[in-house]
């Protein structure tokens, strides 16, 4: 009987079109994904060039899983319905009087159902082999093959998840007899999975995390997050401990649910009703014989107009609304999604475990995944079930039969729509405020809540609400509806991936905004309103065809329904529907001929093709000398109202040079300029596409002669549909590179994947040259035509703004109704400067004869006093452990939160984002939290040093004497101040960020001293490297060195100072038998795995306890692409076998000082705090150890550098609780 | 007003012509559709309420084109479909108002009042709370004609509606009825004969999508006077008589024993008595026509 129920089944699905229609769109996204990542696009977009293999396993199993997500969407329809279905054609009376079995039943039904469904799945691995491999994708980024692949994630993950969706969606559809039950059950399944992600989100909790997310992703995870490019594409997926127990976990938990099933079925089963009234017994007896003999009806009017259909869709809808209130699938959602936005209020803006002040606008940041997933699929869904309603509970042909025209009926569902995302978003409100004030936080602004929810947020949603209404008109099948919403809502964006740039062809898109408490939307508000209102115009187009084939009466044929449309097509219709789509496509025309390129490449296309020409014309001036800028006086003017600025400057520059210079390559940006030098020149070559021009000196500039050139410069003004200017209405914050030309090539802008070069028969880039090559030490990292400067600039306002350049204020005046102020830099200092402009309040003090400033948004107080305390701490440090401090002035400035969330330093002058620190909400009490208004201030302040006196030449590695070094003294004034025990959140959180980041390295990863630049290497590896190096040869004995070194190349003319130099005053002070640390973290790229394997205590006679640890110390290099190797040559690794395991572990040779510490606990306070009994470095030569320590008081947990201070690759089995 | 039908034709997907270039006059006052299931009853009537277009022809009734113009005849028209469902968790006087409003009635205080009216008409005043969803057959049978008589139809639709209701809800669904048709046009289709007789002062046969007859319940028996004969025979015997006679109906007696009737112009033989025509026969003899001729 099992056979027969089964291949009915299957025949049965077979022979459904729908079947194939599934399989289709899935081979089809599964094929155009593939051949996407594969680079099938090139020849109209950029090139997608890149080191990874696009089907390496991991890849591999991520798309094929992710993919299959998709598919739970239809399980209510496929293995949900298979029971459901003989209920509903009522076959179940007949059926289940069948002499087979509830086992052959059941397990035929199931198991049919996920033959269909793995089919599909199939269908995704088709699509993804042939997308993969589709001619014109890049071969050079696919690799061969693999089908163990295929099978190992179909086997391991997705058949166990599609088992667990499997039998729940089966359990909850067959009792329930309700596919909307089962759909919503996957929605809710979903949302569950990403909930256990944000709740299980600590570093510590990701064993829980593995063994509970019910996809298996996080357990994969777990092996393979730190896995860098090399190891990404050429290992096969690990099945390991954690994987195969979530798999057998959850494989059991489908068991548990499909017995249940099992159990609880019966044939003559009933549905499932939930109440929460009880219902009270009740005889009934109808009167039998009562009859009617006269019928008056009482006279009433009837009324047809327009205006009583208004009346009467208001009212409508408000039934509509509440259905959908009082349904459970809604309730559901809502339940979930309000989980999920407590979650994420708590964590929204938390840095270095710091959370922000609940600021509204971090409040209404901490909506938008609510309002992303919770309406959007409230949207979609109940979009189909409004219109589909009538027809669901059979009541259609009543209400059709009256007289109410479609557009009334159609209208009513979606205004009940959007009263439901009025609804969700109010929930965004409310839950904002509950939160501010549980935070003890009570300044509502209301009006911006609603502002933004109602105003601006709203918009977006009714559009959605629009497509909504339209495709599920259009499509009978709800669930279809739904499907075709969701990959239109997610796959919009990617249309970019085909050439499909201008938002105006895809649905929705535009422009968004954001909001800083300094500038409001500013200029963006405007532009999204414009995008807005065309896609509203082009949703009620759609809506205008959805009333045209509105389904009355019985449902036709497709061909029917478009009949039926052309005869309701009539006047008003028509001229609804041409004044809109007039209107549209006037709209749509007028931003296509403000944003289209001039060009007929795609943006990324011409970019890339720009790139190369400007490399082969212009490339062979690189090393054409060119004089050096020595001063720089420049006059800034800008226009907060207008939002414009314009500006003027003087260059005076020298011919550093013992040549003679005949050319000046001006290298310009693309604004209204005028260029004049003092000289007689010819312009010889004018690039008005690359704005380089060539200038031309009849009588040769001299060695040691001097020019001037004058510059005037003219922002563009925003338009409506773009934003052209950097001036905004409050908070203004521009870099010279933005207003004024620099002189020579600029090497930028080159392409840097080599694969792409050879493309285009350029050769491999090098990246910056090594700082072995004594010809690249000419130019610094910040700037190619100067060395220091004299520096003076008046930058001028509107009246209520201060203006800020480098330099002290020398006079200040008002002219014209404006603000204007007069700057001048005592000392040089690097050609790198900023303008900045805002409403300011100013906090000064004097200290020690420096004027320490903040210019800050006057709400903004919270921190002004731990920045101020940072820029004393990080001055004292400095200039005690160092040199002097080269100015009498140091100055924070606030800038909008939306021009960046950095800080960056400039001479004498740090601007500094809204968002980063002026918000923080520090909490000196939290363990865990780090003073991060402080600690950035100290690294910004330190830049005056580590960049404005001691600057690398633009070669590898330069970046190690700026941002390291910033990190550094950061490290250290934040461990003075806080002790060594804070700093281990520090350090995890930088050992966590590096080894995650260089997963993502596309190039090359090199060691420190020889990075590219990189960020993740620069801060987090550098951060820890130089705290590490402290730790090992004493922060006196370091800073001595660093001291030294300072004042040799502190303010030094080229040839400029580079890592190898830095390194070579530390190596002087590292004793030999530590100089493997600096081959460790400065050399190479070396990384530790060490962890306690054993760990026992016993207590001696004395009252001293024994403490036996056993523990492994192993370390591996790795090269550029991220390969692993253990020795410099063959046989000088070192190698053992755990007696458990057969893999042997491999390490590089081992004579290294690792900390061993036991920790007991004590209470400070009420409040547990980590007690060291024993701290000690121990010099470890093989992997595997065992050492014996006494220590006086009852142990509770020992570790192997427990700090975290080395590259540790997983960094928590360090430490053994006992 | 008059309903008139004209060459109505309507093909479904499936090949089955559910309606046969069909005309049909239907002037005030109860009109009973007789039919066997799959006759097409359910298509005219759907077709006639604007809930299906056909393939051709023309319905107008009054001076209404109802296929160009379906909006002025739902507002007088009174429909009730075979089955049909309900909005769960919605009482009987809401649902009501509900109707009301689609109906076009707007003033609140109307509305209440003809929602009074038409639940005491169909006798559910009592239960107006209760939701109807939870109503037996017949109670719903009666929501059906009170949401129907909100709007003081002309023309009522009626769809097979005492199918699975008991004599004596059918008996004041049919009253009820009765009552309502008084002054405008009411189809009422039925397989039923009964209800037929009991109610309409026209009638038609309906099979395969053409009218096989339009007359009175009158004039139909009239007809058939003294065409109708009656016999007892035993039942082995039914072979044989089925070839020889044109029987239109049979029925078994207590003893066993078979009682036909046959349709002849004359005695068919002695054994035959004269019996009074029912509509049944007329009904029978009609579909009995209309049926493919059997060679055997």
């Amino acid at each position: 009987m099992f056979s027969t129920i089964f291949k009915q089944e299957l025949k049965y699905w077979f022979q459904k079109p729908v079947f194939y229609i599934y399989a289709i769109i899935f081979l089809l996204l599964a094929f155009f994904i593939a051949a996407s990542n594969a680079g099938i696009w090139d020849g109209i977009t950029g090139t997608t060039g890149s080191s990874r293999i696009v089907n390496s396993p991991i890849q591999i199993t991520g798309l094929f899983n992710i993919l299959t997500i998709f598919i739970f969407f239809l399980f209510p329809s496929i293995i949900g319905v298979s029971i459901y279905r003989d209920f509903k054609s009522e076959m179940h009376t007949i059926l289940f009087s069948y002499p087979f079995t509830k086992t052959n039943y059941l397990f035929a039904k199931f198991f049919s159902g996920i033959v269909i469904v793995s089919t599909i799945v199939l269908m995704i691995a088709l699509g993804l082999i042939i997308g993969f491999r589709f001619p014109g994708t890049n071969p050079e980024i696919v690799g061969s093959l693999n089908l163990m692949t295929y099978a190992k994630s179909y086997l391991v993950f997705i058949l166990p998840n599609v088992l667990f969706f499997g039998a729940v969606v089966f359990a909850v559809v067959t009792f329930s007899r309700n596919i909307a039950a089962g759909f919503i059950t996957v929605i809710i399944l979903l949302f569950f999975q990403g909930a256990i992600g944000s709740i299980f989100s600590e570093p510590e909790q990701k064993t829980i995390l593995a063994i509970l997310d019910p996809f298996g992703f996080s357990a994969l995870d777990n092996y393979t997050q730190y896995w860098t490019v090399s190891e990404q594409n050429e290992l096969q997926i690990p099945i390991k401990e954690l994987i195969i127990y979530n798999r057998l976990l959850w494989l059991a938990i489908s068991s548990l649910v499909f017995g249940l099933v099992y159990k609880y079925f019966k044939f003559s089963q009933n549905a499932l009703a939930i109440s929460f009234r009880k219902a009270k017994g009740e005889r009934v007896v109808k009167t039998n014989f009562s009859g009617v003999t006269k019928i008056i009806l009482p006279k009433v009017s009837h009324n047809y107009s327009f205006v009583q259909n208004l009346k009467t869709l208001w009212k409508l809808s408000n039934i509509d609304f509440k259905y959908i209130f009082k349904s459970l699938p809604f309730i559901c959602i809502l339940i979930v999604g309000i989980l999920l936005l407590i979650g994420t209020l708590f964590t929204v803006g938390k840095i270095f475990g710091t959370e922000t002040l609940p600021v509204t606008w971090q409040m209404l940041r901490g909506g938008n995944i609510f309002s992303l997933l919770v309406i959007n699929v409230c949207t979609f869904l109940y979009a189909g079930m409004l219109v589909q309603r009538a027809r669901t509970a059979r009541i259609s042909h009543l209400v059709d039969s009256t007289p109410i025209p479609n557009w009334a009926l159609l209208f009513s569902k979606l205004i009940a729509l959007l009263k439901m995302q009025l609804v969700l978003l109010a929930v965004i409100m409310v839950s904002g405020m509950l939160f501010q004030a549980y935070n003890g936080y009570y300044d509502f602004e209301i009006g911006h809540y609603i502002k933004e929810l109602f105003g601006l947020k709203f918009l977006n949603y009714v559009v959605w609400a629009l497509l909504s209404i339209f495709i599920q008109t259009l499509v009978k099948n709800q669930y279809l509806g739904f499907f075709i919403l969701l990959i239109i809502a997610i796959g919009t964006p990617f249309l970019s991936l085909i050439g499909i740039e201008l938002s105006i062809f895809k649905y929705n898109e535009g422009p968004g905004f954001s909001y800083s408490d300094m500038n409001g939307y500013g200029s963006d508000l405007s532009r999204y309103l414009w995008y807005k209102l065309y896609w509203i115009l082009g949703g009620s187009l759609l809506l205008v065809l959805s009333i045209l084939m509105w389904v009355r009466g019985l449902p036709n044929s497709f061909a029917e329904r478009i009949y039926i449309a052309k005869q309701r097509f009539k006047a008003p219709q028509k001229i609804a529907f041409f004044t809109l789509l007039i209107a549209f496509v006037g709209l749509g025309f007028t931003i296509f001929q403000e944003t289209k390129s001039k060009n007929k490449n795609s943006a990324s296309k011409q970019a890339e093709l720009n790139a190369v020409k400007w490399e082969k014309t212009y490339k062979k001036y690189e090393n054409y000398k060119q004089p050096r800028i020595v001063a720089v006086n420049a006059n800034m003017n800008i226009f907060p109202k207008k939002k414009t600025f314009d500006a003027s400057a003087v260059f005076t520059m020298v011919n550093k040079t013992n040549k003679a210079i005949d050319s000046i390559f001006l290298n310009h940006n693309a604004l209204e300029s005028t260029f004049e030098f003092n000289k007689p020149n010819n312009l010889v070559l004018e690039d008005t596409v690359f704005h380089f021009d060539i200038y031309h000196f009849e009588n040769k500039i001299q060695p040691g002669d001097s020019l001037q050139l004058k510059i005037t410069v003219k922002s563009k003004e925003n338009t409506m549909f773009q934003q052209k200017s950097p001036v905004i209405e409050n908070g203004t914050f521009i870099n010279n590179f933005a207003i004024f030309p620099s002189l020579g090539y600029a090497s930028g802008g080159e392409l840097r994947d080599n694969k792409t070069r050879k493309k285009y028969d350029l050769p491999p880039n090098n990246l910056r040259p090594h700082p072995t090559d004594s010809t690249a030490l000419g130019n610094t990292y910040i700037s190619k035509d100067s060395d220091w400067i004299d520096f003076e600039a008046t930058v001028s306002t509107s009246k209520d703004q201060i203006a800020i350049a480098p330099g002290y204020l020398q006079k200040e005046w008002i002219e014209n109704d404006r603000k204007y102020f007069h700057y001048k830099m005592d000392s040089k200092i690097l050609n790198f400067y900023a303008f900045n402009s805002a409403r300011y309040e100013v906090k000064k003090e004097l200290w020690n004869g420096i004027s320490l400033e903040i210019y800050y948004h006057k709400p903004h107080t919270y921190n002004l006093d731990r920045m101020m305390k940072g820029m004393k701490a990080s001055l004292a440090y400095n200039a005690k452990n160092f040199s002097p401090y080269q100015h009498k002035q140091a100055r924070i400035i606030e800038f909008p939160r939306t021009g960046g969330g950095f800080a960056q330093s400039f001479p004498n002058t740090i601007p500094f984002s809204e968002g980063l620190g002026f918000i923080a909400d520090v909490d000196d009490e939290n363990e865990d939290g780090v003073d991060y208004p402080f600690a950035i201030t100290v690294h910004e302040v330190a830049h005056q040093w580590w960049a404005h006196q001691v600057i690398g030449a633009d070669v590898l590695g330069a970046t190690m004497l700026s941002e390291s070094m910033s990190e550094y003294v950061s490290l250290k004034v934040l461990e003075h101040q806080h002790g060594k025990n804070k700093m281990r959140k520090f350090l995890k959180d930088a050992l966590d960020g590096y080894l995650i980041q260089r997963t993502f390295e596309t190039k090359r990863e090199k060691p420190l001293m020889y990075n590219d630049g990189q960020g993740y290497i620069h801060y987090q590896k550098g951060s820890m490297v130089f705290y590490a190096l402290s730790d090992y040869i004493g922060e006196e004995k370091l800073n001595g060195a660093l001291k030294k070194y300072v004042e040799k190349v502190k303010f030094q003319e080229p040839p400029y100072t580079t890592s190898i130099e830095m390194l070579s005053y530390i190596n002087q002070v590292t004793p030999d038998s530590l100089k493997y640390v600096l081959k460790d973290m400065f050399e190479t790229i070396t990384l530790y795995k060490n962890r306690v394997v054993d760990v026992t205590s016993t207590k001696l006679e004395n009252g001293k306890y024994q403490v036996d640890i056993e523990f492994e110390v192993s370390k591996y290099r790795n090269d550029e692409k991220g390969k692993k190797y253990y020795g410099e040559k063959v046989g000088d690794s070192l190698m053992y076998t755990p007696k458990d395991k057969t893999t042997p572990i491999y390490s590089v040779p081992l004579a290294d000082y690792i900390d061993v510490g036991v920790f007991s606990e004590e209470e400070i306070d009420g409040k547990k705090k980590e007690k060291q009994l024993y701290f000690k470095k121990h010099k470890i030569t093989q992997i595997h150890n065992k050492i014996t320590l006494i220590v006086n008081e009852k142990p509770t947990e020992v570790g192997i550098d427990p700090y975290n201070k080395l590259i540790d690759t997983k960094s928590d089995d360090n430490r053994r609780k006992l | 007003m008059k309903l008139i039908i004209k060459n109505l034709t309507k093909t479904y997907k499936n090949g089955v012509k559910a309606l046969d270039n069909l005309d049909l006059e239907i002037g005030i006052g109860m009109f009973g559709l007789l039919g066997p299931n799959g006759a097409g009853k359910s298509s005219l009537m759907r077709t006639i309420a604007t809930l299906q277009s056909p393939d051709s022809g023309e319905i107008i009734f009054g001076d209404i084109n109802v296929l160009e113009d379906n909006m002025s005849l739902r507002k007088v028209l009174g429909y009730l479909p075979q089955s049909f469902g309900v909005y769960p968790k919605m009482s009987a006087e809401d649902l009501l108002d509900y109707f009301a409003t689609l109906k076009g009635i707007a003033n609140k205080i109307e509305r209440k009042a003809i929602i009074k009216e038409v639940l005491e008409i169909t006798n559910l005043y009592d239960v107006r709370h209760k939701n109807v969803a939870g109503y037996s057959g017949g109670m719903k049978q009666r929501f059906g004609i009170a949401q129907l008589l909100l709007n003081n139809p002309k023309l009522i639709i009626v769809d097979e509606p005492t199918a699975g209701l008991d004599p004596a809800e059918r008996h004041r669904f049919l009253n009820v009825l009765r009552e309502v048709g008084t002054n405008c046009t009411v189809i009422f289709s039925t397989h039923i004969v009964e209800d037929v007789k009991e109610l309409c002062n026209e009638m038609a046969i309906l099979n395969g999508g053409k009218i096989l007859k339009h007359t009175t319940p009158q004039n139909a028996t009239q007809e058939i006077e003294g065409k109708i004969w009656t016999k007892i025979i035993q039942k082995d015997d039914l072979e044989e008589n089925i070839k020889m006679y044109n029987v239109l109906s049979r029925n078994f007696n207590p003893d066993n024993t078979l009682n036909i009737r046959v349709y002849s112009e004359t005695k068919p033989s002695e054994d035959f008595t004269a019996s009074k025509p029912q509509l049944d026969d007329v009904y029978f003899i009609a579909l009995k026509q209309d049926e493919p001729l059997l060679t055997s």
